[in-house]
């Protein structure tokens, strides 16, 4: 089911997120994660190329993660990027611009394994057809 | 004036008693008039400088401080505990295939004592003998570590005596400050609460809230209702 090979960038400020998320990615047969800790430094990494989903917070320094998305969403080499945003943003405010800019899942903090699971094989469904 | 006059003027007015009690009282009321002005003065001076209005904010915006750090509060207490009552579980499993493994070790050792047995029999006997050594040592540096864990939540003590202090600091300051407005702004209907609209609000701290989800269901509610 999942391809060992999917390259996976974690955007997140706090190193105890994207090590819960990179462990998360390995228990589900992800083991080609890498990490950025904002917007720019994750943008700045998808640019150089190789990878095929991405997974960020939104509430970071220098870039956030919805300015991320859509300098993404601009970027022909990058637009059709699958990304999954995963935040304690929870207004509907918040999901609603996320969905406008193209976002493919949004996942609310604290969240689960079970809950990340589902939106990344949703995603990879929706992707396949 | 000098020691020397003060004294002159004190003495001349312990002569005529009755004018200097009049005199006190003069004094009295002046300076109270005085204060009074300085008061108005004072209050005016901060509303053209916007500090009441400041003020005001401050006083709004505490209590959403004091939330923000009881949720931090709760969260690490949350975490701490999940983690404690992992080590709960774990360390007697541990214990058990500790002590299952060292007794099995033993009866092999027995086993092995006679001569007579085919050499495959040893050869297997020996491997499992290796592994069993291995689940022993292997089980031991997993209490370490989870020694270890268990070691690393002495922080949620900490940081949550600091975190409660702050926020008892932070009740009464905002208690002072209401106070104060009420007495100054006695006219002035207080201000509703503002409502930031922005979009980096951090964890919400307030399930009932609204226009805010509180679960992932909710979220993905409101995706489909809006067709993504």
């Amino acid at each position: 089911m999942a391809d060992p090979n999917t390259k996976f960038l974690v955007v997140d400020d706090f190193s105890t997120m994207r090590r819960i998320v990179r462990n998360l990615l390995k228990e589900l047969g992800y083991t080609n994660v890498e990490e950025a800790e904002d917007g720019q430094d994750g943008l700045n990494k998808l640019k150089s190329g190789g990878f095929d989903f991405v997974v960020s917070d939104w509430n970071m320094p220098n870039m956030d993660g919805l300015t991320m998305l859509q300098n993404i969403r601009k970027d022909s080499a990058l637009a059709s990027l699958p990304v999954l945003m995963v935040t304690a943003e929870a207004k509907k405010e918040n999901i609603i611009a996320a969905a406008q800019a193209g976002a493919n899942g949004y996942v609310v903090k604290p969240f689960t394994a079970a809950t990340l699971d589902e939106k990344l094989s949703k995603i990879f469904e929706k992707l396949g057809q | 004036m000098s020691k020397n006059e003060k004294k002159i003027t004190q003495s001349i007015s312990d002569n005529t008693a009755l004018d200097g009690a009049v005199a006190v009282k003069a004094n009295e009321d002046d300076m109270l008039h005085r204060i009074g002005q300085m008061t108005r003065g004072l209050h005016e001076s901060l509303r053209e400088l916007g500090l009441d209005q400041m003020i005001e904010k401050a006083a709004q915006e505490i209590p959403d401080a004091r939330d923000r750090l009881n949720y931090v509060a709760t969260m690490t207490e949350q975490a701490a505990d999940r983690v404690l009552n992992a080590t709960d579980i774990a360390n007697p499993l541990q214990d058990n295939i500790i002590d299952k493994a060292a007794s099995l070790e033993a009866k092999w050792k027995d086993v092995m004592k006679t001569p007579s047995l085919k050499s495959e029999y040893n050869e297997a006997a020996e491997a499992t003998l290796v592994f069993l050594k291995q689940a022993v040592e292997d089980s031991n540096a997993t209490k370490a570590q989870l020694l270890e864990i268990m070691m690393a939540q002495d922080f949620q003590d900490l940081t949550g005596q600091v975190i409660k202090k702050i926020t008892e600091l932070a009740h009464s300051i905002e208690k002072e400050l209401v106070r104060t407005l009420v007495d100054f702004a006695p006219n002035k209907p207080v201000m509703a609460a503002v409502e930031s609209d922005g979009l980096l609000n951090g964890p919400q701290i307030n399930p009932e809230a609204t226009n805010v989800v509180s679960s992932q269901e909710q979220v993905d509610d409101l995706l489909d209702s809006l067709g993504f």
